[in-house]
């Protein structure tokens, strides 16, 4: 509770002071008319934050055996349709750069695809049972905030004498240059979504089980995260998941990752299933 | 994990997938003795695969001058440290293999290079003969100075340390030919298949966000044609081709010939438990005792027979028929004293005479009363 309480005051602060609300039980979709998408909006101001849990990912391979993040602060904000949600965590390095051996801070909303009585299996659901995956990376908004997609932005030092596709007498730009430079970047030219240069720092995401992971067959969710004194802020917007209805009760998990600590994949903080009551219009 | 035979250790072993041999396998031999590290052949690949962003440190294929030479940076050292000593039971391997030696929360006993690794290919390859030459040696080693070329691929392993790793299946062995490749459209860049390839030869690509590896060219040799760094190996030290089984080895098969019936080439730390296929015929100028570790127990029989390969005409033949062609050659026979390589249905594809006719040229011409120089 004692990190929470420095997360709050951040944000109370942050706000302009006055008071934070108490810490709530369950994450409680608050209903407003609108939904903020900047994690400093007044809007949360007098949200209740949930404090989550989180645990090592110790139930497949590869496993992380040694904790890192312990807890994420969750704040939600519901319009009856959309859903924001606001996680704040401690991470005292800013991982947001690709490289060998290099990993990106990241965070990820999961609910379940379908609301039944019966909730999927907590770790990525499982066969026939879908959960759905609203994935923030650091590395993806530190490009949307305008670090330039070359190598020169993520190796400073590189300096490389020749591509054969930037060389004559192809012209830049040019659809055969492009064809080019696609041969030798095979993951853009499958249109693999990692693959960047991304417009969104949030990606959506299916899995049915762990290993299963796929990007979902439409982009719904939005995002922007912003680095704080002491780790991240990250808001998520995305539908509410099908057949939640407002003044209902559903299931929503949390996983961070710590790029210093190597993390990647399954090796994650994540959590356990947590209520989530989506509020009822006032 | 799952019980699965691999004939490189004698005996069955732990593997994180059931046993599913493809239906034919990408193998090559690759004779040391002849490399002179020109690098010819890392610069095709460089030139055929890795000129893009993000791929400038990558080397699918690499030559390092052994024992000091690494690309990364230690990157058997590292993982024979880590492993710790290990015993063979004569050709049975008695001791853990990296699936067998796994820590708490791994599938493979790994380690992960950092980028600095990667900055020197090959740092130390002339440490032998000194910064400069008049100063001589600039390192005194514990052992009398020797060193070797060791050219290296991706090894297409039976067993890959990367496949068993990778968290989300992204990499799979081609059921065709059994060359192990990334799905560039699955991969998430977990770099998992980084930290548990002992040979460290997948390379995380920073652009793109995925980890990219050595295809063994499959476009070409899906043509029947061997993979660029094959082709234009000027020592002609390269032999691309499908091994079989121990128990379905062909005496007409070259790879089989070399690997099963002579035993002339071994794998590269089989110990490991990947049961790597691309062989090496060790250099014979070696201490046994260093190769022993990296080549298994069949070093000395694959010493004695090519240190005799000259006074064995098939053996001698089929070397001759390294770097002869750009085609796959799937069969071979020696008449008399020249090599044939043959397709699957014995048409032939090249010809190679074992010894080369030689004619002496005097270097006086006195037809001319000319002094000739060494032109045609």
């Amino acid at each position: 509770m004692h990190r929470l309480a420095v997360l709050d005051l951040a944000l109370a602060l942050a706000a302009g002071g006055g008071a934070p609300p108490p810490p709530a039980s369950e994450v409680v979709a608050v209903r407003r008319a609108t939904l903020p998408t900047a994690p400093d909006d007044a809007a949360w101001r007098d949200v209740p934050a949930f404090a989550a849990p989180l645990v090592p990912q110790d139930m497949v391979e590869p496993r992380l055996l040694e904790p890192s993040t312990r807890e994420v602060a969750v704040r939600t904000i519901t319009d009856g349709t959309r859903v924001a949600l606001r996680l704040e965590w401690i991470d005292e390095t800013r991982d947001d750069l690709p490289g060998t051996g290099r990993f990106s801070d990241a965070c990820a909303v999961q609910l379940p695809a379908r609301v039944e009585a019966d909730v999927p299996a907590p770790q990525m659901g499982e066969t026939g049972r879908p959960v759905e995956v609203s994935y923030w990376r650091a590395a993806w908004q530190a490009v949307v905030d305008g670090r330039p997609d070359t190598l020169q932005a993520i190796e400073p030092a590189a300096a490389p004498d020749h591509y054969p596709f930037d060389a004559p007498p192809l012209a830049p730009g040019s659809p055969e240059q492009q064809a080019m430079a696609q041969r030798y970047a095979p993951a853009r030219a499958l249109g693999n979504p990692m693959s960047g240069p991304r417009a969104q720092p949030v990606q959506d995401l299916v899995a049915e089980g762990p290993g299963t992971l796929r990007p979902a067959d439409h982009g719904r969710s939005e995002g922007r995260g912003v680095r704080t004194a002491h780790g991240w802020t990250v808001v998520v917007v995305r539908p509410l998941p099908e057949g939640l209805r407002p003044g209902q009760r559903g299931q929503v998990a949390f996983a961070v990752w710590d790029g210093a600590h190597q993390e990647a994949g399954a090796r994650k903080m994540r959590s356990a299933w947590v209520p989530l009551l989506v509020e009822d219009a006032r | 994990m799952a019980r699965v035979h691999n004939w490189q250790l004698g005996r069955d072993m732990s593997y994180w997938y059931p046993e599913a041999r493809p239906q034919s396998q990408f193998a090559a031999v690759f004779d040391t003795n002849k490399c002179i590290a020109c690098q010819t052949c890392t610069l095709a690949c460089k030139t055929t695969w890795t000129s893009g962003r993000g791929q400038e440190y990558m080397l699918w294929n690499n030559v390092e001058s052994k024992p000091y030479g690494f690309y990364p940076l230690a990157w058997d050292l590292n993982l024979l440290e880590k492993l710790g000593p290990q015993t063979w039971d004569g050709d049975r391997y008695a001791g853990r293999t990296l699936f067998e030696a796994a820590e708490a929360g791994e599938r493979v006993l790994g380690w992960r290079p950092e980028e600095l690794d990667y900055a020197h290919p090959n740092v130390g390859e002339d440490d032998c003969a000194g910064a400069a030459v008049e100063r001589g040696s600039e390192v005194q080693l514990p052992h009398d100075k020797w060193f070797f070329y060791l050219a290296r691929i991706c090894n297409h392993c039976t067993y890959p340390a990367c496949l068993a790793s990778c968290p989300r299946a992204s990499i799979y062995k081609r059921p065709e030919d059994g060359i192990v490749v990334i799905d560039q459209s699955r991969c998430r860049g977990y770099q998992e298949c980084v930290k548990a390839c002992p040979y460290k030869k997948t390379f995380f690509n920073p652009m793109t966000g995925t980890s990219e590896k050595c295809i063994a060219c499959f476009p070409k040799f899906e043509q029947g044609l061997q993979p660029q760094c094959f082709v234009n190996c000027i020592g002609k030290i390269r032999f691309a081709g499908r091994i079989s089984t121990p128990e379905h080895a062909r005496e007409d098969n070259p790879i089989d010939y070399l690997v099963h019936v002579k035993q002339v080439a071994l794998p590269l730390y089989p110990q490991f438990g990947l049961e790597p296929n691309v062989y090496y015929v060790p250099p014979i100028h070696v201490p046994r005792r260093y190769l022993r570790q990296m080549f298994g127990p069949r070093l000395d029989h694959a010493m004695d027979t090519y240190r005799h390969a000259a006074d064995d005409p098939d053996l001698a033949a089929l070397f001759c028929l390294f770097g002869a062609t750009e085609r796959v050659v799937p069969r071979w026979k020696r008449v008399n004293d020249v090599v044939v390589g043959m397709d699957e249905q014995g048409a032939e594809i090249v010809r190679v005479p074992v010894r080369e006719p030689v004619f002496i040229r005097q270097a006086f011409d006195a037809a001319r009363g000319v002094t000739r120089t060494n032109v045609p």
